[in-house]
């Protein structure tokens, strides 16, 4: 009796949801429930953007949807990615990405590219860091580019991440810009365990390629220099403003590591509208703002248009890089 | 003296009610976290880093301590009692800590594992207290070369140290790290091994493997007995505490053990596991009744031990005095300070000494108050092996596929899991020594990737790995591991020829 009764309640929840969700899509536009996903473990950048995102929607009251935040992480995000193909067409699911989405399809390590979801926004900015021990022989990046051009095995590059992603690209873009040849003889070794800033401690590499929030307090103590940053502007306060940019030093380009927002492709128009007018209002709040502060975060807002356009440009130009580099 | 003054300061701080309470609070949570098969301090801290945001650094901070080492003292509990280690640092407590609890000796391998962990814990952060800054200096010396040898040093032992038969741990090794390759390669950024399959190229976590060869090995083996209905291991308990003889046994290797675990702790990416394998077979080498070795000799529980929580608190090391994380709990902890506004690093002394004093003393707090909450615990855990295993296997079984899951969210890890599993029963019944295995994979990939690391900033010049002192001593290391268990055997057969 008791089983049975149970079996009874289990599947009038079961419907009753199954009911709401269609409904709620269907008809009206936030559904009682909408996931927003990181695309990694907990503790990482994007897991802290999108937790973030939805605790300031929730407090403003911009959203009014339980907003539960899911890990799915692996593959670099390539497992969310295609868990996304299974749910097109749906608006009941935001994911937090940004440049992997685009390098893991260039370096062939997922079929599915950023077109193959719908860009909601782009929300934050960091920006690729250049740095050296403080006993370094090199003072600007302009030296480290001519001992390149003159040798392409003569600086060691070190990064977080694995070769032909964003660690090696960001560097790669700059030193293109300069002029440096043969990108593809460049040696760059990854450290995936956590020891990167260490091995520069000790000068085990000679160059650092990581992001300018993550070296932040290691330039203010003094034992680490960094010889760039890749905003198209100085950025923060304090020896972090002291840092010049590549422009400055007349290598034209700039690299952002972004991070924005997307839903599953082909979401409905009442959601992409939906989204449009609760992030534009979100950035402008002072609980976001005070978010970014906290987070040492750049703003760096574009709606869906022109976050789009943005990401085809973008695509285009590490497309270019990782053909004469990788050759695939 | 100015040191000492400091510290004392630091104790004000952590000695006050609030504090304490946190400490218990966190420690308590901490112990049940690092049970749990795959939950490990790392996440512990992650889940309590929300809470710490209202109640201000020092607290967070502390707080978090607490969890930590609750963790590392929770996480051979389950070592113990169910041949499961809770983490990763936890697993060569499984080596002699499960045979004690199989022959009813679980009350002392409980009892000086936390006394262990206490003496490790505190040697360590008196070791912190005093020589924080050189050891940080050490650390940074280590460059891929440094940590290539050390992995190969520590491969080498556990290979050498199998019991009976060197081929057969060479074998399982080489399992190990095949094991260790799958994924995608760092350095060159191509995939290996994942057959089309996306969860697999972020390799395969070596938590995964652990469970799958100890936790469900453990109940596939049994599944040929359980139909007799199972005999319970114990079901009368004795008080929780240990014999002046297992005293004398122990003292040693755990004072030893502690040094050793702390300078490896230190190192950024060597952690707990890798201290508390090296301190077994550095053990099992001294002692003279090697062949209790893996059949329930106390010094091998207490070694391992000392050394787990004496590297949980070597590899606050770099995080303090250089801003740079030694360890994943570590990591998670740096972000939290630098979200309160705190960073960490070589100014951190300067700028919040009542914030750093207060850290390092609450590791000594934390240490003892978890000690003492831990042993009246360990009075209820031992009771577990007085469940029939009928009932405890499938609680097991569904602890490992929870813990499994929490590590990476997806399910093609269970397939490899029961694989693994079944591997473990088969390595079992083949006589192959399985800790190779679990070292290999563990250390492995860092292995592989430290040597290409080196191999290529040394423009493929091999000499480079034997430039440094240090590269020179583990060398040693390394050769005279694999020498004198040689040596020894040459010699009995010697002694053996005229009988």
């Amino acid at each position: 009796m008791i089983r049975l009764k149970s079996m009874f309640t289990g599947i009038v929840i079961a419907t009753t949801s199954l009911i709401s969700t269609n409904f709620a899509i269907a008809a009206d536009y936030p559904p009682h429930t909408i996931n927003m996903v990181a695309p990694a473990g907990a503790g990482g950048g994007w897991d802290l953007t999108i937790r973030t995102v939805a605790k300031t929607l929730k407090d403003t009251g911009l959203v009014d949807a339980n907003m539960p935040v899911v890990n799915r992480p692996g593959g670099g995000g390539a497992v969310n990615l295609s868990y996304m193909q299974t749910q097109s067409g749906k608006g009941d699911l935001i994911s937090v990405y940004s440049p992997p989405i685009l390098l893991t399809n260039l370096t062939g390590l997922t079929q599915y590219s950023y077109q193959d979801t719908t860009p909601l926004a782009r929300l934050i900015t960091d920006y690729a860091a250049f740095v050296v021990p403080e006993n370094s022989k090199y003072k600007t990046i302009k030296e480290v580019m001519n001992a390149l051009k003159q040798d392409p095995k003569s600086v060691k590059i070190g990064g977080t991440s694995a070769a032909g992603s964003m660690d090696h690209i960001q560097f790669l873009l700059v030193a293109k810009a300069a002029g440096v040849e043969n990108l593809r003889n460049i040696d760059y070794v990854s450290f995936q365990n956590g020891s990167l800033i260490a091995q520069a401690l000790g000068g085990h590499v000679d160059l650092i390629s990581t992001g300018l929030g993550d070296v932040a307090g290691l330039v203010e103590s003094g034992k680490l220099h960094a010889l760039a940053q890749t905003a198209d502007k100085r950025i923060g306060t304090g020896l972090i403003a002291e840092i010049p940019t590549v422009k400055e030093q007349g290598i034209d380009v700039i690299f952002e590591n972004w991070r924005g927002l997307f839903g599953p492709k082909d979401m409905p128009k009442e959601a992409v509208a939906y989204w449009h007018d609760a992030l534009q209002k979100m950035v402008a709040t002072p609980e976001w703002k005070a978010a970014l502060k906290r987070n040492g975060w750049d703003d760096a807002y574009q709606d869906e248009q022109a976050f789009t356009e943005f990401l085809a440009d973008t695509n285009t130009q590490y497309k270019t890089l990782i053909k004469s580099v990788f050759g695939r | 003296m100015d040191i000492l003054s400091s510290l004392m300061d630091g104790f004000s701080v952590a000695l006050q009610p609030y504090y304490l309470f946190l400490i218990l609070v966190g420690g308590i949570l901490g112990t049940v976290i690092g049970m749990l098969p795959g939950l490990g301090p790392a996440t512990g801290v992650a889940i309590l880093l929300p809470m710490t945001f209202s109640m201000g650094p020092t607290a967070s901070l502390i707080t978090m301590m607490g969890v930590y080492i609750g963790a590392m003292f929770g996480g051979s509990r389950s070592s113990i009692l169910i041949n499961t280690p809770g983490d990763g640092a936890a697993l060569a407590a499984t080596f002699d800590g499960y045979p004690m609890a199989m022959k009813g000796r679980a009350e002392s391998a409980l009892a000086i594992s936390a006394i262990a962990s206490l003496i490790g814990g505190t040697i360590a952060a008196v070791l912190m207290t005093l020589m924080a800054e050189p050891v940080a200096g050490l650390a940074i010396k280590f460059g891929p070369a440094e940590y290539c040898l050390l992995m190969v040093a520590a491969l080498s032992m556990t290979v050498s140290m199998s019991k009976g038969n060197m081929l057969k741990g060479f074998l399982s090794m080489c399992i190990g790290l095949a094991i260790s390759t799958v994924g995608i390669d760092g350095q060159s950024g191509l995939q290996r091994f994942t057959f089309g399959v996306l969860e697999l190229q972020t390799g395969i976590d070596f938590l995964v493997v652990i469970i799958g060869i100890y936790a469900l090995g453990e109940v596939f083996k049994s599944f040929s007995t359980l139909g007799e209905g199972g005999k319970k291991a114990q079901t009368k308990f004795k008080k929780i505490w240990i014999s002046k003889d297992d005293w004398k046994r122990s003292k040693w290797p755990i004072l030893r053990s502690a040094p050793v675990g702390f300078i490896i702790g230190a190192l950024p990416g060597a952690g707990g596991t890798m201290a508390s394998l090296m301190c077994y077979n550095n053990e099992k080498q001294l002692s003279k009744n090697k062949e209790e070795f893996g059949h329930g000799a106390i010094e091998g529980l207490a070694a391992p031990e000392s050394a787990n929580n004496a590297a949980s608190i070597g590899a606050m090391i770099p995080m303090l005095s250089l801003g740079v994380p030694g360890s994943g709990t570590t990591a998670v902890m740096m972000g939290a300070l630098l979200m309160l506004g705190i960073q960490p690093g070589p100014l951190l002394f300067a700028q919040h000494p009542d914030t750093a004093w207060g850290l390092i003393a609450s590791m000594f707090v934390a240490n003892v108050i978890l000690a003492i909450v831990n042993l009246p615990l360990a009075g209820v855990l031992v009771r577990l092996l007085a469940i029939p295993p009928k009932v405890l296997y499938p609680i097991v079984l569904s602890l490992a596929f929870v813990g499994c899951y929490a590590i990476s969210a997806s399910v093609v890890d269970f397939y490899i899991l029961i694989i693994l599993g079944v591997a473990g029963v088969l390595m079992a019944r083949l006589d192959i020594p399985t800790s190779p295995m679990i070292l290999a994979a563990i250390v492995g990939g860092q292995m592989e990737q430290s040597f290409r690391q080196g191999y290529r900033i040394s423009n493929q010049d091999l000499s480079a790995f034997m430039d440094s002192g240090i590269a020179q001593g583990l060398l040693l290391v390394t050769v005279l591991s694999v020498l004198l268990p040689l040596i020894n055997t040459i010699r009995s057969k010697m002694v053996n020829k005229p009988a």
